[in-house]
């Protein structure tokens, strides 16, 4: 496509910095960063780890391998995902995770959506690193070899819309649709931004802006703040489904998503 | 004794004899403890006998001014008032803000410290000539506002008054005092003064007080007033404080129906008109309340009192806190109802946040067959009057037990009652929910008066989105930390919590007023020590009047049983987690792992 992957823009993000930080939304723990050695990589927020592949083209069981060591001991399990994703949901995200969190007995959850296995946007339990590492020693590199050894759950498309949060804002899996071509990155280009709700309180309500919750269309909270003419500046703060409050502008939204925009100052 | 900013002085007066005596205060003590607040903690320790009942004459009351009350500077007319409270048996200090604050310091003191018991109601005048005591007993029984107007009426120009209500001649231990219509409300101050047979204090300037550098403070005034007119203060200029309301059951952080849950069905009907619009007209008789006033303390340019009137045409000050007390902790939707109630402690002189916070308590108790009280039941209004009537009135055994506070009635009621009483230290929650603010919850937990929003003002880190609200760690402990220092600097200067945001870099910034005022060299790093002086002098007060590990700490409805939030996540605030955290500030406190400072620590406060 002339550019890397993970540069690509996307309603304002590069599609690789908006994966990190859905991935951050989601799971509220760190994120890793896989790059081959010596690979340029677009500006990332400052809290992500970049880890270093030690091997080129040894394909995803390597990339796999390296996140996880990456990830041992920060965290027990670890969302994989590739860096094309420009419609993964926070949710897909959380309802895949919750498979091994729910199941002790699974090492991976393994969506099988839209007619295939994604194993890049599938959920592993970080003790499988040594695995992964020994298979890529042993050149035994497609994902299919590491399930060969652990314990998979796969999940169908009726299985991942069984979640009716997942099924109300990603009902067509959406999630896993990656970007291969040119024509794969202009049709998701054509896409618009997500649509999201909107609601302003206090002295943010004003005029047109007040008046309850918005409909708009936006891919990150300085997106929908701009669709109100809001300044958001230090003296506001963005709400996230009533729950994560955040001041970053790049934080991305999702289909789906209500934002509340308050006064950072709550004091009474 | 510095160039400007102090006369030095504090006036201590004993009512019993009607005698007072002005004591010098030395320049390190200015320094170590600033005004109101801190100073207030100083004179407390000094002048109180340690374990003295609070209600008792040897308790004593003191108002106590500040470096800054009586300069140009916005928010500065401000005084504390502090003494043990009848509620926690611990510290509380209250702040209000009127010209009660510029007369009283020029009277020629930094504090009137009043102790003793007058032989009846008395009015207790200090001015430039000195003290006097008057009979108040045709004051009895009248409203502070009534008494406030009646006085003035008699002592003619220049005097400014405090004053309590029935509640506090009654001795109901959240009786507030008030002055111009504000209100130095939490902890039981206004029962303090009835113990002493005190009905008001009225006092009149007779002197000036000098500025070290009158230039560079009018310089400072100016652009203090630009900056309290920008986007920092737009929420309290243009809404108020009940701005919060809807903000807050938005988040999951408004604590209803005696924190059963954190969000209101009937938010919306209670929140009121919206903001202004562009031309700052304000929308009327939305949902039954009308905004029809807007007024300032002295010497404010923020202006964040907002008056409704009802539809019975009841008029009152709307803010958030007495909103959430009267409103969603009680179940309450309707607004007619809250602002009545709200002008009902008005009139009676209670604490709306305690007087809503044990009657929340009484409606569960009665929901469960604890209290005989079939007509108190969560969102009946008139059960809520009624109550506060009958608390008021000390007229029923139930009233009577109510006027105690949650933490003293669920002792009477027993059963698990106080597993729901919703207080610290006996102090009633205010209107943020710890399960949702983590470093909120930490603040509540440990700070000196107990649940207090305004001494620890951990939300706003919960709030900022640098950390999860629900994830309580070091992070939260750190921002509680810094939280309460600025509150413990801003509470002595004084300079009102409103302001708080138009400061960037807030202890260097005060530290330059100070410094224009008095003519010390202060610097930032020198209020950061202050203000954890002040912070420690709380505690070590509190810990020779009583003060035992299990104070800092949660009701344990808080620690078992979890929300959940919209978004599904679910937000627990474990005693684990509350342990930790409080095991963490202690340590950054410098504190034993039981929480009490060490002996070199104790010398270092000045308080001996």
């Amino acid at each position: 496509m002339g550019t890397p992957k993970a540069a690509l823009e996307w309603h304002g993000s590069t599609l690789l910095d908006r994966t990190v930080r859905i991935l951050a939304r989601a799971t509220n723990g760190p994120v890793v960063v896989v790059r081959a050695a010596g690979q340029d990589l677009p500006q990332l927020p400052e809290w992500v780890v970049v880890a270093d592949d030690p091997l080129e083209g040894k394909g995803p069981v390597q990339g796999i391998a390296a996140g996880l060591a990456a990830l041992t001991g920060r965290a027990d399990i670890a969302f994989i995902s590739s860096t094309d994703l420009p419609f993964l949901h926070p949710v897909f995200i959380q309802s895949v995770a919750r498979v091994l969190k729910d199941d002790e007995g699974t090492d991976v959850a393994l969506p099988v959506a839209r007619g295939y296995k994604q194993p890049l946007a599938a959920a592993y339990r970080v003790s499988l690193a040594g695995a992964a590492e020994r298979l890529v020693k042993e050149d035994r590199l497609r994902p299919a070899f590491l399930f060969d050894e652990c314990r998979v759950a796969t999940l169908d498309d009726a299985e991942l819309t069984r979640d009716p949060l997942l099924a109300a804002v990603d009902p067509d899996l959406d999630s896993v649709l990656n970007v291969n071509t040119p024509a794969d990155y202009a049709a998701a280009r054509a896409r618009p931004a997500p649509e999201v709700t909107v609601q302003l309180f206090g002295t943010l309500a004003r005029g047109g802006n007040a008046g309850g919750r918005h409909a708009v269309r936006a891919a990150t909270v300085g997106g929908a703040a701009d669709a109100f003419t809001l300044v958001f500046d230090r003296h506001v703060t963005a709400v996230l489904n009533g729950d994560q409050i955040t001041r970053d502008p790049a934080t991305p939204l999702a289909a789906g998503d209500t934002v509340y925009f308050l006064s950072a100052d709550a004091g009474g | 004794m510095p160039a400007g900013g102090y006369f030095g002085r504090v006036l201590v007066v004993d009512v019993t004899s009607g005698t007072g005596l002005s004591r010098p205060l030395p320049d390190s003590v200015l320094r170590g403890y600033i005004g109101g607040s801190g100073l207030g903690t100083w004179l407390l320790y000094q002048l109180g006998t340690p374990g003295a009942d609070p209600l008792g004459p040897r308790a004593p009351l003191a108002f106590v001014f500040s470096p800054l009350v009586g300069t140009p500077l916005t928010t500065s007319a401000k005084f504390a008032v502090v003494a043990k409270s009848p509620l926690t048996g611990m510290l509380t200090d209250a702040l209000a803000s009127s010209q009660f604050a510029i007369a009283g310091k020029l009277t020629g003191h930094d504090s009137i410290v009043i102790h003793g018991r007058a032989p009846e109601l008395s009015v207790l005048l200090v001015d430039g000539d000195g003290i006097r005591l008057i009979r108040a007993a045709h004051l009895a029984g009248l409203t502070a506002a009534d008494t406030d107007r009646r006085l003035r009426g008699e002592l003619g120009r220049g005097w400014r008054v405090a004053a309590i209500g029935p509640a506090g001649e009654r001795g109901i231990r959240y009786a507030t005092i008030s002055h111009d219509g504000r209100h130095a409300g939490r902890g039981g101050l206004g029962a303090v003064m009835g113990a002493k047979n005190l009905k008001a204090v009225a006092v009149r300037a007779g002197t000036k007080v000098a500025t070290a550098d009158p230039a560079a403070v009018l310089a400072a005034a100016r652009d203090l007033r630009e900056r309290s007119f920008g986007p920092a203060t737009a929420k309290y200029r243009e809404l108020g404080t009940l701005a919060n309301l809807l903000a807050f059951n938005a988040i999951s952080a408004l604590p209803t129906r005696n924190f059963q849950a954190a969000t209101f069905d009937g938010a919306t009907e209670l929140a009121g008109p919206p903001a202004a619009d562009a031309t700052g007209d304000v929308p009327e008789d939305v949902a039954g309340l009308r905004r029809v006033a807007r007024s300032s303390c002295a010497s404010c340019t923020i202006g964040c009192e907002h008056i409704y009137r009802s539809r019975g045409g009841k008029q009152a000050r709307v803010e958030y806190e007495n909103v959430f007390a009267l409103g969603p902790m009680c179940g309450v939707s309707d607004p007619d109802a809250v602002l009545e109630a709200s002008a009902r402690c008005d009139e009676l002189g209670i604490d709306t946040i305690s007087a809503g916070g044990t009657i929340a308590w009484a409606m569960e108790c009665a929901e469960r067959g604890l209290i005989d009280a079939p007509w108190l039941r969560f969102g009946d209004s008139a059960g809520l009057l009624r109550a506060l009537d009958e608390i008021g009135g000390l007229s029923t055994p139930l009233g009577s037990l109510l006027a105690e506070g949650s933490r003293r009635a669920s002792r009477t009621v027993g059963a698990d009652s106080a597993s729901f009483a919703s207080h610290v230290k006996g102090l009633e929650m205010p209107g943020y929910e710890p399960r949702t603010l983590h470093a909120m919850a930490l603040g509540l937990a440990v700070n000196a008066r107990g649940a207090d929003h305004n001494r620890s003002g951990a939300y706003e880190a919960d709030l900022s989105g640098d950390l999860d609200r629900l994830d309580g760690g070091d992070a939260h402990v750190a921002a509680a930390i810094e939280t309460e220092d600025r509150a413990a600097v801003m509470d002595s200067l004084i300079l009102c919590k409103f302001l708080r945001g138009v400061f960037s870099d807030p202890f260097t910034e005060w530290a330059g007023l100070l410094s224009a005022v008095t003519g010390w060299e202060v610097s930032g790093g020198e209020l950061h020590e202050t203000a954890r002086r002040i912070v420690m002098a709380k505690r070590v007060y509190n810990i020779r009047e009583g003060w035992q590990p299990a104070d800092d700490w949660l009701p344990e409805r808080l620690l078992i049983e979890p929300l959940t939030l919209p978004s599904g996540r679910v937000a627990a605030l474990t005693a684990d987690r509350l342990r930790a955290m409080i095991d963490s500030y202690y340590k950054l406190r410098g504190l034993d792992p039981e929480g009490r400072p060490d002996l070199a620590t104790v010398d270092d406060l000045g308080l001996a």
